[in-house]
């Protein structure tokens, strides 16, 4: 934490520079305005359910912790084309009906091992668009979990300014590995 | 009324022009404000000042709204520009060329790679800086392909050493006979499987050397590069975003505010060199005419000299622009030989590999460099059925592999424990490609750009001795891949099309006879004497080398040139 405090008072010396991009004037205003979020608060939260049963709260924070959810919706709001998001909707509807037919029970209210069930289902689905779904969805569930603040500074040795290379080092055994 | 023009045209009136604040405008500003002179830098994007304008710097990858990803919005109003390869991304958008600011005509495909800001494509680059040497100068004369350099390597070797240090280059000295040694701070390091390729590349071959790349980082900043207000490289390989530590070399963090220390430059953003305006009274070249980017006015700035450094192809289109009476074909075109020839380097082949020896040891940290292979194809004679050759870089690393099958705790407990994976080895090609008069940048008759420019046409294409050379690298790489015990060998033709290649050249080449150059060995017009051109314009023939510190070699000298012939009254 402290390198991080460093970090910011070093960038602040240089000139304000974590200030977010504005991108200048190379790019227009407009264009960088994020598209309405299209998700109804009842899906995001079936959305938050979806990505923590990918990644749950264990010893560790999972995906509802880290606001994983948030930020896949972000993505399928800004970065993908209305099919896509379309299809998203639909895939928070497949997995809502999956619970109620085989468990009658919301999504939500499924125990872990049934929301599991229900997920998997979809991904080995010969419905492409079920398949897509979850294919889409835990990817970017992964994304935001691996780039997190969160992961990257406890589970990683990330450091925006190592300030070296050494070319060869001993590297850690699988046990040092795994002791970490 | 007199007076008052006679005072506007004074405002508009400096001793030097410098058309471009990319790497070889930054240079000529440098060198020009240097030495004296009231110098005009005309730049058609928008300002960067280093540091500020960096907005991605310093982020983390957590603070990048869109991890990298450039929104779909952005992406659907930049067809072109975001099927490019890397620099379409959240953190270097910033820095990309517009869809629509210049179109131009493919004739032949081309991908035209451009930074349009202040600093252009030296805030881009991939900062590796390699010398020519006579084997390169020489080479037209021994082959016969374009005509013979009107220089040779000690020529340039002072100006070389010049710009080096204050440049701030880091390298070995390997004391290659086609590779000479500069002026260099200490080398970065390489990796194990760097040092081990070398090493097996040397007991298998007599006529091939790894060494550890030439880079423009300050590896130990000496006491120039802190007048410049640069620091010491601090590995952190984010480059591209602009380093806030001026750690590599960039026009923003070197030459522009050294030249505005002088006091001596003025820089125009958003100034879109039109064309240059010769008078056919006086018989040399009076200024030049610029459209305001933001207000598209058409301006007029005058001068005693004129340095063109717009960066390869945006020289060729604004000198052929550039009509007059005298030259109805362009500006010093007597021989008609202005937009041919255009040359580049074929990035085209690459081989990557695993290795799953040295599993003991890894790297720690990042580097922003990698290695190089000097061209051996050709060197000493002709020896394969194509001319000339290739160089390679190498690079080799080893990541953490994770497992992301699987949901729930399990997989999580996967990605908490990734496992370290054998070392991924990989090797591109820079290959010299002929210039040819079948491959040239022509204006079109009646299609313009938004400001009234004319569109360029491209019919620039790889060739039969490019194909060879292809397959020759990567039967090659094969074969020393495999002497090496690498596995999982891919070698890989991306058949992309020129310009991905980033190293254009050409099209007002260098020359002894006007009859088929259009510049002196002073970068000078054969036909009009107060103009020159000392960007990638200028090149005979390309070398394997990469071009940027031969750029700046080339401004510093021609520079010096200039200001001495018109202080002998000659120009
Ligand atoms: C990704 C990448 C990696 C690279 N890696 C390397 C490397 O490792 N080593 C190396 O040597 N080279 C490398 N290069 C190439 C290097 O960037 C160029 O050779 C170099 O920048 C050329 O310098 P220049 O001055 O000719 O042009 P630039 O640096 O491009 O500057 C030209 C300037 O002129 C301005 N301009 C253009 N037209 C006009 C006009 N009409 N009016 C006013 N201004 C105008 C532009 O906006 C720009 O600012 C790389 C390039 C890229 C894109
Ligand atoms: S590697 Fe060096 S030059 Fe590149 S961003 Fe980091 S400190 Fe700057």
């Amino acid at each position: 934490m402290k390198r991080r405090v460093a970090l910011k008072n070093l960038a602040l010396s240089f000139g304000g520079l974590m200030a977010l991009p504005t991108w200048a004037e190379n790019w227009s205003e407009q264009s960088l305005v994020a598209v309405q979020a299209y998700l109804t608060p009842d899906q995001e939260a079936l959305l938050a359910e979806i990505t923590e049963t990918i990644l749950p709260t264990t010893d560790t924070p999972g995906a509802k912790d880290l606001k994983i959810h948030l930020f896949v919706h972000k993505m399928i709001s800004d970065c993908y084309e209305p099919e896509v998001q379309a299809n998203v909707v639909k895939g928070l509807e497949t997995a809502e009906q999956l619970a109620k037919q085989t468990y009658a029970k919301t999504f939500a209210t499924c125990d872990t091992k049934q929301r599991e069930e229900i997920l998997t289902t979809m991904e080995i689905s010969i419905d492409p668009n079920w398949a897509s779904f979850y294919k889409l969805v835990k990817d970017l569930t992964l994304q935001g979990y691996l780039t997190s603040e969160y992961y990257l500074t406890n589970h990683t040795n990330y450091k925006m300014i190592p300030g070296h290379f050494y070319g060869c080092v001993p590297a850690p055994t699988p046990q040092a590995q795994l002791q970490k | 009324m007199a007076n008052l023009t006679i005072d506007a045209v004074k405002e508009m009136t400096f001793d030097a022009i410098v058309i471009g604040s990319g790497i070889s405008g930054g240079w000529a500003a440098k060198e020009l404000t240097g030495k004296g002179l009231r110098t005009l830098v005309l730049e058609r994007g928008r300002d960067v000042k280093h540091v500020v304008d960096y907005p991605t710097a310093n982020l983390n990858p957590w603070e990048f709204e869109h991890r990298g990803q450039v929104p779909l919005e952005i992406r659907k109003q930049n067809p072109i520009e975001s099927q490019k390869r890397g620099l379409f991304n959240e953190a270097t958008m910033h820095f990309v060329v517009k869809d629509g600011e210049q179109p131009y005509i493919e004739d032949k495909p081309f991908n035209w790679t451009r930074g349009y800001h202040v600093g252009g494509k030296s805030l881009l680059w991939a900062r590796q800086t390699q010398r020519w040497s006579d084997f390169d100068f020489e080479g037209p004369a021994r082959d016969g392909f374009a005509v013979d350099w009107p220089i040779r390597y000690k020529d340039l070797a002072p100006w070389y050493s010049y710009v080096e240090k204050f440049a701030g280059i880091s390298g070995n000295k390997d004391g290659l006979p086609h590779l000479p040694d500069g002026e260099f701070l200490p080398a970065t390091e390489m990796s194990c499987v760097d040092a081990y390729f070398k090493d097996q590349i040397a007991k298998h071959y007599q006529d091939r050397q790894m060494i550890q790349g030439r880079c423009a980082h300050l590896t130990q900043p000496k006491e120039v590069h802190y007048q410049q207000g640069r620091a010491k490289c601090q590995h952190r390989a984010l480059c591209v975003r602009g380093c806030p530590f001026g750690g590599y070399f960039s026009s923003n963090a070197s030459t522009l505010p050294w030249a505005a220390k002088t006091g001596k430059m003025t820089l125009r953003p958003h100034s879109v060199v039109h064309s240059i305006i010769y008078d056919d009274k006086k018989g040399r070249a009076t200024g030049v005419r610029v459209v305001d980017a933001n207000t598209k006015e058409m301006l007029e700035y005058y001068a005693k000299i004129i340095f063109v450094n717009a960066s390869a192809l945006n020289t060729n289109l604004i000198l052929l622009n550039s009509t007059s009476s005298r030259f109805e074909n362009g500006l010093g075109n007597d021989s008609g030989v202005l937009g041919k020839y255009v040359a580049f380097h074929n990035y085209r082949a690459r081989i990557s590999a695993q290795f799953e020896s040295l599993m003991d040891k890894t790297t720690d940290g990042k580097t922003p460099n990698h290695s190089y292979i000097p061209r051996f194809r050709n060197v000493h004679k002709q020896e394969t059925d194509f001319l000339r050759g290739y160089a390679a870089g190498f690079g080799g690393g080893r990541g953490m592999i994770k497992n992301k099958e699987g949901i729930g705790a399990t997989l999580k407990e996967q990605l908490l424990n990734p496992v370290l994976g054998p070392w991924n080895v990989s090797s591109w090609m820079m290959g010299e490609t002929i210039p040819k008069e079948s491959n040239f940048v022509t204006l079109d008759k009646t299609l313009k750009d938004p400001y009234g420019i004319p569109q360029m046409r491209f019919s620039v294409a790889f060739d039969d001795n490019d194909e060879k050379m292809i397959q020759d690298y990567l039967e090659q790489f094969t074969e020393m891949f495999t002497k090496a015990g690498f596995t999982n060998i891919k070698p890989v033709d991306s058949k992309s099309a020129p310009g991905s290649d980033i190293h254009e050249m050409g099209g007002v080449r260098m020359g002894k006879d006007p009859k088929t150059s259009i510049l002196n060995k002073w970068n000078q017009m054969h036909a009009c004497k107060n103009v020159f051109v000392t960007d990638g314009a200028c090149m005979t023939s390309t070398a394997t080398q990469n071009p940027s510190l031969t750029y700046m070699a080339f401004t510093a000298r021609a520079a010096d040139f200039a200001v001495k012939e018109m202080k002998k009254g000659n120009i």
